[in-house]
């Protein structure tokens, strides 16, 4: 159990932010909040990512000078698929954020519980 | 919402954002930065620019509709200056011989240069329209 | 209060469900992930000669996969169009008669 702990430290502690953006999604009431608690998830994804095509002791994959070999260069394939991941999570939040002005406009109000509570139908 | 400290702060803060931004964008074959990098921090010049300057900035100059043609225009010289490439993939052919130069000097690698300003430029331009464009009660 | 006591636990439970999925790993910094296979050696080795970049990501995602940066750029440009065209308004100038036509 510690062995495991000190050993997989850094994906432990982005499985935790993962449960603390998923918190914060469940227990605000205020639209902006939730949209804020979504981002958080999009962001512990992205790190876990990057921390598995991480090698101790290798140095960035930028070629000067001679080429030492595959063997002393981390691998640039996990962070070119998350900067994908990275625009998709802006635009994401940018349609999110335009749906609560619309929302605004049609209720008056952005927190969820008045909203539910007064309409019947 | 702008005293005159801010004002006096981002006149002098201004010019190297601007130089950092191109770089970035015009280094990202040999450093690290890339299009996306450099387009956000070029959207953040544009934004400040807005803010401090007013009606005088860079960005009020084109209206929201010639911006947007010309982000359409980036995107589609993409597709037009890659798909040359898909096309000769799925056909089984050659594509058109671009020179690649010498790796270290800055015009080299065909045409990773072009591709990272263009890109900069949609990316941009998206971050800028969207936060100025409501101001004074466009659209 | 229910509401909060049923947020916490379902919350704990799929993070313990996630950290005894995380066992099978192997340990942080280490090299023997799946990420390290022969795709990894041709990119690091070829990228040079064929692509003519030093930084290996940039060659990466402008020559080997261009086409996932096309369509993520298109991404950014349906965002911006998407939301310039939700928050509009009908004004009388537009055409419109002053109404907003979403109520009813």
């Amino acid at each position: 159990m510690i062995s495991f702990i000190t050993s997989h430290y850094f994906q432990i502690g982005t499985v935790i932010l993962f449960g603390v953006g998923f918190m914060t999604l469940l227990l605000n009431n205020n639209l902006i909040r939730k949209i804020i608690g979504l981002n958080i998830m999009d962001t512990s994804i992205f790190l876990f990512f990057i921390t598995i095509g991480y090698t101790g002791g290798r140095e960035a994959p930028i070629i000067n000078g001679a080429f030492k070999g595959i063997d002393a260069y981390v691998t640039p394939i996990p962070t070119g698929l998350m900067l994908t991941g990275i625009v998709v999570a802006v635009s994401t939040t940018a349609f999110a954020l335009a749906l609560t002005i619309l929302f605004y406009e049609r209720f008056g109000t952005i927190d969820l519980s008045e909203v539910m509570d007064s309409r019947g139908d | 919402m702008t005293t005159p400290i801010i004002r006096r702060i981002v006149g002098w803060l201004l010019p190297f954002l601007w130089i950092f931004s191109f770089y970035i964008m015009l280094f990202g074959h040999l450093s690290p930065g890339g299009g996306f990098s450099g387009g956000s921090v070029l959207g953040a010049c544009l934004i400040l620019d807005r803010h401090v300057n007013g009606a005088n900035a860079f960005g009020a100059r084109f209206t929201g509709e010639r911006l947007l043609k010309l982000s359409l225009a980036a995107l589609l010289l993409y597709g037009i200056l890659k798909g040359q490439s898909f096309l000769a993939g799925v056909l089984h052919m050659n594509g058109l011989p671009i020179p690649l130069g010498t790796p270290g000097n800055i015009l080299s690698s065909g045409l990773i240069l072009p591709l990272n300003v263009l890109v900069g430029i949609v990316v941009a331009v998206a971050f800028y329209l969207i936060a100025t464009l409501f101001e004074e009660g466009h659209l | 209060m229910k509401r909060k006591i049923a947020a916490v636990l379902i919350t704990v439970s799929f993070i313990a469900f996630l950290l005894i999925g995380l066992s099978d790993f192997p340990p942080y910094g280490t090299a023997d992930s799946a990420v390290y296979n022969e795709v990894t050696a041709r990119y690091l080795e070829k990228s040079i000669e064929e692509t003519g970049a030093v930084n290996a990501v940039a060659g990466m995602i402008l020559d080997y996969r261009a086409f996932d940066t096309f369509i993520e750029a298109s991404v950014i440009f349906t965002a911006l169009v998407l939301v310039l065209m939700m928050l509009q308004k009908n004004d009388k100038a537009n055409g419109g008669d002053g109404n907003d036509h979403a109520h009813h």
